[in-house]
């Protein structure tokens, strides 16, 4: 026997305090003042009653009391062999039940539930059992019940789902679970086929002491196991012709033995368009690229599938796994999806005044030049921009143009809405002084460098977007530009400075206005200023700048579950213009592959006001803009993790050691002798003591009551 | 103890009642004119002078009454003329201990005051001259014995409080000292001490001739020692606490407080002292009726 605080042991002393109440009590309840004590001191000592105690129950039960409660504040325990022999006090219990994608390989999703099951067959109604169920991220399904049946309910009712195994999340989660425990035993157990993939030692991940970890291994049937590689899209162009496209898809080959004719079939919106064989060596990958399709106007939702199980023309839902394939026992990589989308030109127009058109040239003839994004030139007279043809595009290029006041209130209105305004300053350019603040820089008189040295770019900011891909050395030379002459800038406290001339005046500056943005420069585009438009720069240059402010992002043609999709990005990508796109965010409606519907509104979720939606599904997520200008109809391909599909085993020992940092793996990594605290708080025995002392008490009030009322 | 009988012409008065009273004159003049009133006899005689007055000096005036201090002073002679001499000093020596102090409806000190104040009004009533000195461990008051000194006494009575331990001996041999002239005292006290001491010092007053009534005032708890629960017995005077468990030696201590009167009464007779036990609990006029009963039996065998 020990006790957790055993200076409380001091107040046995306490046990004095009955002896001394019974002694003393009876005999000075009062006194009496008596005139003398002449005669009484005269009577012999025998005759006064001496203090002697004659409730005997009465104080061994105060005194049992005092003893206990004494006792139980001490906090006393049995130590070492004693618990081991016990029961060892209540059990936290975590049970981490791996639902990623691998885990529906075969069998192994019904032997994985019937393993947690059993691994908290043992539970007493004593423990607190949690069910997390984790694969990307992790999800407490039930936290902390001591009725077990609920948690193999949970456990029963859970299925694996397209996400990959990360341990890390779940063991944090488990962490945070368990150091929120007051029981003394903590205890986690870990359902999973353990891929290695899904590992990744981290130092900060340590579960709190005296946690033991159990690990269960399901190991899935063995067999063939392929899985589709992304598929690679090349994009043709004939002139008069629409554009075609070439797919190429690989199959991988997860096991050692050959496969041989494995079909792999092409299906576009629905329809199966080519089944093509393909012989894949163990352990090695082949490739296998389908006739070229035309492309249709609008998006087309193509799918590869290995094997042929689903019938031709039959598309429940279209691009999701089969619940079984004849291929291999793992269906879910069996299937790739993937978004085929016409390439939608950025429209760009260049503001040209009265008969300066051949100016533009240089500019004119970069936009046109590239794929992605492909620029669809179009040029304005300045006059014309007073109409709605800036609701068109969705950049502006003003090179060296005299702007008149209605033109500017335009400009500013398509700037703020969304759209992108790139000003080049000639010698003909001007602002209304009216609105010289709404511009990045005031715009000051031509300097002219004709005379000497001309200028040249340097202070380049390659941390911004548009000077990103110059960042690396040979990447581009900007200093072989010769300015011979240029507008003086003076850049506002609001605008970014992206580069600057050999003599520090600005010559690029940036200036997010509204949802839009405005960029000034600083010298002409074309060869009247400057021999810009003659280096290798230019064309990356003008792309960059045409890219930055239409706010183009290209589009992937798939992504994988877990990544989020930029909605609006997509809509800019798909053709928007800004109008549209302005328009679409007051909402827009979601559906999910599993034929889920939701609104996307403003107010909704963050992520969706942000205009992104997190993809949790394997298949086709489908958005829709509301509204008379909703832009267009987003198709986004989902699909699961190639890691998962590698079902490569680690050794579960490396997973305990990394957390618990012993090493000691399983059940083996329990600690042998629990704290001294943990002991005490599973044995409790403090509880019955007070409990007992308090029961004595009672019966000590009662007895007294009565003895009292008998001497009356 | 004692079942007093009714006594013809003596009204019951309550000492507790009287207590309340306040007014010591008016307290003695009720009890003692009903005293009287069935007394017809009063047993002091006086025998004693006292100054009156001066007057001038007539040819034949016995000239050793000649007030040879005034003539100092005026050059004329004057003759002191003084009382009847046929009365006696009346001295009430009063116990005013702190033990005195104790008692359940009135106190034993209150009892005695009243006491005190009805027979120095009895006595004042006789022409006597009536003193009083109240002692405690020292003499606290002294009113020298004078036929005019009865408010005096009344006052000094009303202002006694039982404050401080007593002694008897001490300040009664001082006493005994001062009283040169024969006379009466009353010791009123309750005579917490052993009877040999009590009476070597009231031994001294009876032995220079006065004649020496002593009053022993209990409460009837002290004498009858009717208490029942255990508790601890606090000397007044001392402090002292002894736990006392009343029921299994109540038998004892009124034995002892028996033998204590029976002592005193028989050393009182064996010295020709007049001894009277007085219970609070008794009415005064009973009490006084009592005395004055004795002392007239005990006068007519003297």
């Amino acid at each position: 026997m020990s006790f957790l605080t055993p200076l409380f042991l001091l107040g046995l002393a306490a046990l004095a305090i009955p002896v001394l109440v019974h002694l003393t009590q009876r005999e000075r309840k009062s006194v009496i003042a008596f005139p003398s004590l002449m005669f009484l001191k005269k009577i012999p000592y025998e005759s006064v009653q001496k203090r002697r105690i004659r409730d005997w129950l009465l104080l061994a039960l105060r005194l049992a009391a005092l003893a206990l409660i004494v006792a139980a504040f001490a906090r006393p325990f049995l130590r070492g062999s004693d618990v081991a022999a016990a029961p060892g006090g209540a059990r936290d219990i975590v049970v981490l039940l791996d639902r990623s994608y691998s885990m529906g390989y075969g069998d192994s999703w019904s032997r994985a539930q019937q393993v947690a099951a059993e691994s908290i067959a043992s539970a007493t109604p004593a423990d607190r059992i949690s069910v997390v169920l984790f694969a990307d991220n992790a999800d407490v399904a039930r936290r902390a019940t001591p009725d077990r049946s609920r948690a193999v309910a949970e456990i029963n009712a859970a299925s694996p789902g397209p996400g990959a195994t990360k341990f890390g999340p779940a063991l944090k989660l488990a962490g945070s679970l368990l150091a929120e425990s007051l029981l003394p035993r903590k205890e986690v157990i870990v359902v999973s086929d353990f891929q290695r993939s899904g590992w990744q030692p981290d130092d900060t991940l340590r579960l709190p002491g005296g946690t033991v970890i159990t690990t269960a291994v399901v190991e899935g049937a063995t067999g063939p196991s392929l899985a589709l590689t992304p598929a690679t899209l090349l994009r043709t162009r004939d002139a008069g012709q629409p554009e075609r496209v070439t797919v190429t898809a690989g199959v991988l080959n997860r096991t050692a033995a050959d496969a041989a004719g494995v079909p792999v079939q092409l299906e576009m919106d629905g329809r199966i368009v080519q089944t093509l064989a393909v012989n894949v060596a163990g352990g090695a990958s082949a490739s296998v690229t389908f006739s070229p399709v035309s492309i249709a106007a609008s998006t087309t939702r193509a799918t590869v599938r290995l094997g042929t199980d689903t019938p031709a023309g039959v598309a429940v839902q279209t691009g999701v796994a089969p619940a079984a394939s004849a291929i291999d026992a793992l269906a879910r990589d069996n299937v790739f999806n993937f978004v085929i989308t016409p390439s939608a030109p950025v429209p760009v127009t260049v503001v040209t005044q009265g008969s300066r058109a051949d100016a533009n040239l240089y500019l004119s003839r970069a936009l046109a030049i590239g794929e992605a994004p492909r620029f669809e030139t179009s040029l304005q007279s300045v006059d014309a921009l007073a109409g709605d043809a800036a609701s068109r595009t969705r950049l502006l290029i003003l090179n060296d143009v005299a702007v008149p006041e209605a033109a500017a209130a335009r400009l500013v209105t398509f700037v703020e809405g969304g759209g992108g305004l790139l000003i080049a300053l000639g010698p003909r350019a001007t602002w209304p002084a009216l609105r010289e603040a709404w511009l990045p820089a005031v715009i000051g008189p031509p300097v002219d460098r004709t005379r000497g040295a001309a200028a040249k770019l340097s202070g380049m900011d390659y941390g911004h977007a548009v000077f990103e891909p110059f960042r690396a050395p040979r990447s581009g030379d900007f200093s072989t530009a010769r300015f011979y002459s240029y507008r003086g800038l003076k850049a506002a406290k609001d605008a970014t400075v992206l580069a600057r001339f050999d003599t520090g005046e600005p010559a690029l500056v940036e200036k997010a206005v509204g949802r839009g943005r405005v960029v000034l420069f600083a010298s002409t585009i074309d060869l009247s200023w400057n021999d810009l438009a003659l280096k290798p720069v230019f064309l990356p240059f003008v792309h960059q700048l045409g890219r930055h402010l239409s706010g183009f992002r290209e589009q992937p043609a798939y992504l994988t579950i877990g990544e989020v999709l930029d909605i609006t990005a997509a809509e800019i990508a798909a053709g928007a213009t800004s109008t549209a796109a302005a328009g679409s965010e007051t909402g827009r409606t979601v559906l999910a592959p599993s034929g889920q519907r939701r609104d996307l509104s403003v107010n909704s979720e963050s992520m969706a006001s942000a205009g992104a939606l997190e993809l949790v599904e394997q298949g086709f997520y489908e958005v829709r803009g509301a509204g008379r200008e909703a832009g267009p109809v987003i198709v986004a391909a989902a699909n699961v993790s190639l890691a998962e599909s590698n079902l490569d085993r680690m050794d579960p020992k490396e997973l305990v050691a990394g957390v618990t940092g012993t090493g000691a793996a399983g059940s083996s990594g329990a600690q042998d002798v629990l704290p001294d605290e943990a002991q005490e708080l599973a044995q409790r025995v403090w509880w019955y003591l007070l409990f007992a002392g308090i029961l004595l008490l009672i019966a000590e009030t009662v007895l007294a009551q009565r003895l009292s009322r008998a001497t009356r | 103890m004692s079942v007093h009988q009714p006594i013809p012409g003596a009204r019951f008065v309550d000492p507790a009642v009287l207590a309340r009273i306040g007014n010591l004159e008016m307290v003695a003049k009720t009890v003692v004119d009903g005293l009287i009133n069935g007394t017809h006899r009063s047993p002091f005689f006086g025998a004693s002078v006292d100054f009156a007055e001066h007057r001038g000096y007539v040819a034949g005036d016995d000239i050793r009454r000649v007030d040879w201090r005034v003539y100092a002073r005026t050059d004329k002679y004057y003759i002191k003329e003084f009382e009847a001499d046929s009365n006696s000093n009346f001295s009430v020596l009063l116990d005013v201990s702190k033990s005195m102090s104790f008692g359940e409806k009135i106190s034993k000190l209150d009892y005695a005051k009243t006491l005190a104040a009805c027979l120095t009004y009895l006595a004042n009533q006789q022409r006597d001259r009536v003193g009083l000195v109240t002692f405690d461990e020292q003499i606290v008051d002294h009113v020298p014995p004078s036929a005019k000194h009865l408010d005096v006494v009344l006052h000094t009575l009303d202002r006694a409080r039982a404050e401080k331990p007593g002694h008897l001996v001490a300040p009664i041999r001082r006493l005994a000292e001062h009283f040169g002239r024969r006379g009466i005292i009353v010791v009123i006290s309750d005579f917490y001490a052993e009877p040999e001491e009590v009476f070597d010092a009231v031994g001294l007053l009876r032995f220079r001739g006065n004649d020496v009534v002593l009053f022993h005032v209990l409460d009837p708890q002290e004498v009858d020692f009717s208490f029942v629960e255990p508790s601890s017995f606090e000397d007044l005077e001392s402090g002292d606490q002894i736990p006392v468990v009343p029921a299994a030696l109540a038998e004892q201590y009124r034995s002892l407080v028996a033998a204590h009167i029976e002592a005193l009464t028989t050393r009182a007779s064996q010295q020709q002292i007049d001894y009277m036990l007085l219970n609070t609990s008794q009415p005064l006029d009973y009490a006084l009726f009592r005395f004055l009963s004795m002392r007239e039996r005990m006068a007519r065998t003297r």
